[in-house]
């Protein structure tokens, strides 16, 4: 069996598309920590998380929409049933861990599900489960489009890892969920914290501090608000992938072997197209040319 | 064989020298198949599970090999296109195809959207679209669900909802793969009435699978037996096959019995070829069908399933009332009555489930063997009642079938290899390293049936256990559940298969709206009425013979073709 | 229909657009009368045009979650008492927590300013989270997702894919929980869903081929007829807009970056992506079923949303005072001129948009008379 992505992989606009999203998502997820105190942000730090939460879902849509370009072969319907698939999956699983001490089941689907799929589809799977959960509960608020766009990191980053298979795979899985769900949590602190106006200074925002003394403060604040709430949900996302993992992932796999992801269709000793055909014949070139979906041999 | 295009009709699928081999397959599931079918014809696809049968279906449009992967030698021209430089969707305005199971193909939400879909995909002007989805609303008799979520409809709503949504773009031809087995047969009939229009007024082409001959080949103007195991492909018109398969429809079975010429193929001519054999049976009595002898044991004298004023509520509607029965051991009961009648209701009450669904209340009295299935757990369960639901996958959690089984014997407190012993007799072809999930339909049954009867319950429930199933498989079914009721087991079956149930059922019970509107031996219940009777009775009635066997055995073969209309030719 | 307009849905993004004002609105002041206000309309309008599906019980929810959120602010001032004013009225124990938490100190006095900073903060946030717990429940999600934009087609599909399968999922997997008793195992309880869980994941997957095959034959992901330039100049406009968005970002941020990097650069960069989605949209051959049109009501509803967003803003440059009510010491609540004039056209959407449908969803259409 083996460890290598599945699904189709994102043309390299697409991923030029992704990165610059996600170097912008860093920024406004993170400029409380690094923004010095004559930049715009810092003067309106009232403002600037809801001008962020308006401008990522554009930028989100953006990076989707690239990366989902049909005209790449990166989103096919195989690759759309299965994503839509699992995010359903991950919604299903949503409501289970819903107020109870940040039990949230759905990691194991994002980071197996990113891991099979690579890290292109990964990243929808993140954005699209996220996104179809809050519409499924009413939950559409100013802070999805930074759960969509952490979520998409995690499921990323489970495809970015490097290839291993068995207890290996397991083992690394299981580790990079317990970062991954803690580092989630970290990060969806940031986006709000700027608002959290009168704490007592060791654990504010201070506008344009330095950046250890911001650093610093957002470490304690976690540590006093969500810690109590990131550490079960880590806990549980690395026994469920110790656990469910292995049959989880070869699920998976099987069911991407069924549909034959990235497999080539083979035609042989087809005579030529005919020639008063021409469309027929322009779109084998195309097929040659552009996705090299099939090899028409003649 | 082949057939040539008939004169006048073009061909508008040809298959040229066509072999197709998937990947990592030693041998190829379809080879040097030659094929035309001809505008405006409804062909029908015939042949086992696995026997290539869906791969044909699905290299109409380039399903196979751009999806499945796999190689295709030869080639598949569809309208003037070859499938070689066309995938699926860039043959969509062609062939519009309905799969196996249409709920798991649905993308939109509402009836209405699905309706739209694929025209959506083709850019249809919305003009059209909505003239259209209006059309085909009519067509199919939809327009009253119309906005409805798909997720609501019955299965053959679903089903027609699918046909529909297939026939918006317009295509010329449609691909329909098993779109009956899930229907009861008013359903089914609907369906296949709505496919005849189609070919008959608007010309299309219609391909479609069927296990289920009986129902589909009087509409058939040409079929295809796809063998199998290599062998060539053959076709021609139904009455040329007909009478020459080996599966056939009793009411074909039948006139190759008598030695009718031309072989009937509908019930219809076949009741007028029949009068004389009608008159000849008047004064003989078909072999009276008797439940197993009771066993010795003393669980002979307990009857095996036991009712009283059962009734269940969901919510407001009564899924289930006032149903009072009595059944011994030895006993073969089909439960019917239209989808959604209470029969799946029945059956969960009958393992104790009637009081765990969402929302439903049981009151009454269920007695299994004399004991309250409700109060019983794990393998005390086990031992009492089995119930294979109408998914067997259902059952199946585990990832080879040797885990299957140990987990089975462990359930159910059983010796070890006590499960993997029962399966190595219901289907000996199974190996212990195969995933259950990779199973066919019929094995998966097979399957859970081991599970099922690996504990030895007294009363073992099948809930549509024909879906799916081909000739074969169904015959094992039908040997396995006489050998079960010999051997002192009371089954009962949930089924929209009247065959089924003429050939091995010995009581009917016939539900309609929670209630018992019928109860008796099967031909009391069933020859009378026009939607369970069998074929054969429908030939035969008023006479009260169910089966082509039950006719050979009362009156012997050989007094029948001195009657026959035309005789002298040998009949294997 | 008590109108006597023509009932059909408002299209979700004027619903959105409205919300989005009134948050936007809600974000400009800490004026608790205001604030209180804004919640009311976005509760008036919620109440006369909200449809009856699952999904538009979400206000109420939202209205808890802003409850919540005043009430931990409340908590977080008390625990953390900040020297804000001098009125104390509550003096609890202090604790020091550790040196490495850099002396924060749990407990303390508390003052009834720093409490009512507290109360308009919290006020704030519950407001801005009333506006989009309007749009919640006052647009349907289904079709949000019907008129997303042509160039989001393939991830719409998922999300439409993701919500019709929840509810499937939800019944499969009671399905597997009765199978499992059938099997004589538990059938309730944490270890029964972990047991049936996975043979839902299979069938789940199992169908997701099924679903993609079927796609495949219907025509998904066909050629568009986009010429190559055409598709280049999109790609152009989306590198060129997400250059610009991340330089603009980046003004934002530095200090000594010139202002026109700023919210210029970054308004630029979003024209540009917008304008890419909109030509890249434009190359594919789908057309869409009964689109929800755009038409009068559509653009009266987005102008009340901008109208009151609008209002506010200008409120803030004009009289601060009015929009941040002081507490140290306390005073009460002034009501401007431009922010009633703005909370009244926030109401028209419960007059302008017309009246919803009788719960279409549900009943299948009778015959008409």
């Amino acid at each position: 069996m083996t460890a290598a992505p599945l699904a189709s992989r994102l043309a390299g606009r697409a991923w030029i598309a992704v990165a610059i999203v996600s170097g912008i998502g860093i920024v406004a997820f993170a400029w409380p920590l690094f923004a010095p105190a004559g930049s715009m942000a810092v003067a309106h730090a009232d403002v600037a998380p809801w001008l962020f939460a308006l401008l990522m879902p554009l930028l989100l849509a953006v990076a989707l929409a690239a990366a989902a370009d049909g005209s790449d072969g990166a989103l096919d319907a195989k690759a759309v049933a299965i994503i839509g698939v699992l995010a359903a999956v991950a919604c299903a699983l949503r409501p289970l861990g819903g107020g109870t001490a940040g039990l949230e089941p759905i990691w194991i689907i994002l980071i197996l599900g990113g891991r099979v799929l690579g890290p292109g589809c990964g990243f929808l799977l993140g954005a699209i489960a996220l996104f179809a959960s809050g519409l499924l509960t009413g939950g559409v608020g100013p802070w999805l489009p930074y759960q969509m766009l952490g979520a998409a990191w995690v499921a990323m980053g489970a495809g970015l890892l490097p290839r291993l298979t068995g207890r290996a795979e397991i083992g690394m899985l299981a580790c990079y969920g317990a970062v991954a769900s803690l580092g989630y949590g970290l990060l969806l602190n940031l986006w709000f914290w700027p608002l959290a106006t009168a704490l007592p200074s060791a654990i504010a925002y201070q506008p344009g501090a330095e950046p250890l003394v911001n650093t610093l403060a957002w470490l304690r604040f976690t540590l006093l608000t969500s810690l109590g709430y990131d550490i079960p949900r880590a806990v549980l996302t690395t026994i469920l992938i110790l656990i469910a993992g292995k049959p989880i992932l070869a699920a998976l796999r099987r069911a991407a072997r069924r549909a034959s992801f990235g497999s080539v269709g083979t035609f042989q000793g087809s005579r030529q197209t005919p020639a008063h055909q021409p469309v027929a014949a322009e779109s084998v070139g195309r097929h040659d040319a552009d996705d090299d979906l099939m090899r028409v041999t003649t | 064989m082949s057939w040539a295009a008939d004169a006048g009709s073009r061909p508008i699928i040809r298959f040229e020298d066509v072999t197709i081999t998937y990947p990592q397959a030693a041998t190829p599931v379809l080879a040097g198949l030659d094929l035309q079918i001809p505008e405006g014809e409804l062909v029908l696809v015939v042949g086992r599970t696995g026997s290539g049968k869906s791969t044909l279906l699905r290299s109409i449009n380039g399903l196979v090999p751009h999806f499945t992967g796999g190689t295709l030698t030869g080639r598949v021209l569809v309208d003037g296109r070859d499938t070689a430089a066309h995938p699926p969707r860039e043959l969509a305005d062609v062939v519009g195809v309905v799969l196996q199971d249409p709920g798991s193909g649905f993308v939109a939400d509402t009836v209405e959207e699905e309706l739209a879909y694929g025209m959506e995909c083709l850019g249809i002007p919305p003009e059209v679209m909505r003239r259209r989805v209006e059309e085909t609303l009519d067509l199919l008799g939809l327009s009253e669900i119309r906005s409805r979520p798909l997720l609501t409809l019955s299965a053959g709503q679903r089903q027609r909802v699918a046909i529909g949504a297939a026939l918006t773009p317009h295509p010329s031809i449609l691909v329909l793969d098993e779109p009956t087995s899930a229907l009861d047969p008013g359903a089914a009939e609907e369906v296949l009435a709505a496919l005849q229009r189609l070919v008959h007024d608007l010309s299309v082409t219609v391909v479609l699978a069927e296990h289920r001959l009986e129902r589909v080949v009087q509409y058939a103007d040409r079929i295809v037996i796809v063998p199998g195991d290599g062998q060539p492909v053959r076709s021609g018109t139904p009455s040329q096959v007909m009478a020459q398969t080996p599966i056939a429809p009793p009411v074909v079975e039948l006139g190759r019995l008598v030695g009718w010429q031309p072989l009937p193929l509908s019930v219809r001519d076949a009741r007028r070829a029949a009068i004389g054999l009608r008159d000849l049976l008047v004064g003989h009595a078909p072999p009276v069908r008797t439940s197993a002898a009771p066993g010795t044991g003393t669980r002979a004298a307990a009857p095996a399933i036991r009712t009283d004023r059962l009734t269940v509520l969901f919510g407001a509607t009564m899924a289930l009332a006032d149903v009072s029965l009595e059944a011994a051991p030895g006993q073969i009961i089909a439960l019917m009555g239209r989808n959604g009648a209470g029969k799946s209701t029945l059956l969960a009450s009958l393992v104790g489930l009637g009081q765990r669904g969402r929302g439903s209340v049981q009151s009454g009295n269920v007695r299994i063997d004399g004991r309250d299935p409700a109060l019983l757990r794990g393998p005390g369960l086990l031992a009492t009642v089995g119930l294979v639901p109408c998914d067997p996958a259902d059952l199946l959690e585990h990832g080879t079938i040797a885990e299957e089984c140990r987990a089975g014997d462990r359930d159910g407190h059983l010796d070890p290899g006590t499960t993997r012993a029962v399966l190595a007799l219901l289907a000996p072809e199974l190996t212990d390293g195969m995933h259950p999930r990779d199973l066919s339909e019929g094995q998966r049954l097979l399957l859970a049936l081991a599970l099922v009867l690996a504990a030895r319950p007294p009363v073992l429930l099948l809930d549509e256990p024909t879906r799916g199933l081909d000739y074969p498989t169904k015959a094992r079914l039908v040997d396995l559940v006489r050998d079960l009721a010999a051997a002192g087991h009371c089954v009962v079956l949930a089924t929209h298969d009247v065959e089924l149930v003429a050939e091995v059922a010995t009581r009917v019970i016939v539900l309609a709206d929670g209630e018992v509107v019928a109860d008796g031996p099967t031909a009391d219940v069933v020859v009378a009425s026009p939607m369970l009777a069998p074929q054969v009775a429908k030939v035969l009635a008023p006479h009260p013979w169910l089966t082509v066997s039950d006719v050979t055995a009362s009156i012997g073969s050989l007094l029948l073709r001195t009657h026959a209309p035309t005789s002298g030719e040998e009949i294997p | 229909m008590s109108h006597g307009r023509r009932a059909r849905w408002l299209h979700p993004g004027a619903w959105w657009a409205w919300a989005l004002g009134l948050a936007a609105a809600a974000s400009q002041t800490t004026n608790p009368l205001l604030l209180a206000l804004i919640i009311a309309v976005a509760a008036t309008v919620v109440v006369s045009r909200r449809p009856q599906a699952p999904w538009a019980r979400s206000f109420g929810f939202f209205l808890r979650l802003g409850l919540l959120i005043i009430a931990i602010r409340l908590i977080v001032q008390v625990a953390f008492s900040a020297s804000v004013g001098t009125t104390v009225i509550l003096d609890l124990p202090g604790v020091a927590l550790p040196d490495w938490m850099a002396g924060v100190r749990i407990g303390g006095q508390v003052t009834i300013e720093s409490l009512l900073i507290a109360l308009y903060d919290g006020l704030r946030l519950a407001a801005i989270l009333a506006a989009f717990g309007a749009a919640n429940s006052l647009a349907s999600p289904a079709r949000l997702l019907k008129s997303v934009p042509a160039a989001l087609y393939e991830v719409g599909v998922s999300v439409v894919l993701a919500m019709t399968f929840t509810p499937a999922l939800v019944t499969d997997l009671g399905r597997v929980q009765q199978a499992r008793y059938l099997r004589g195992r538990a059938s309730t309880g944490p270890r029964a869903v972990a047991g049936a869980a996975m043979p839902v994941l299979e069938g789940a997957l199992e169908r997701s081929v099924a679903l993609a095959a079927a796609m495949d034959a219907r025509g998904y992901g066909r050629r568009g007829t986009a010429s190559p330039r055409r598709a280049r100049t999109a790609a152009g406009l989306l590198l060129a807009g997400l250059v610009a968005c991340a330089i603009g970002t980046y003004g934002l941020v530095s200090a000594d970056a010139p202002g026109v990097l700023g919210l210029p650069m970054v308004g630029f960069g979003v024209t540009a992506a917008i304008a890419s989605l909109a030509w890249s949209g434009r190359t594919t051959a789908r057309t869409r079923y009964r689109p929800d049109p755009w038409g009068r009501p559509e653009w009266g509803v987005l102008g009340c949303g901008i109208a009151v967003a609008f209002a506010f803003a200008a409120a803030a440059r004009i009289s601060p005072d009015s929009m941040h009510t002081a507490v140290d010491p306390p005073a009460w609540p002034a009501l401007g001129l431009l922010p009633s004039i703005g909370l009244l056209l926030a109401l028209g959407p419960g007059l302008l948009a017309p009246p919803i449908p009788g719960s279409a969803t549900a009943v299948p259409r009778i015959g008409r008379r």
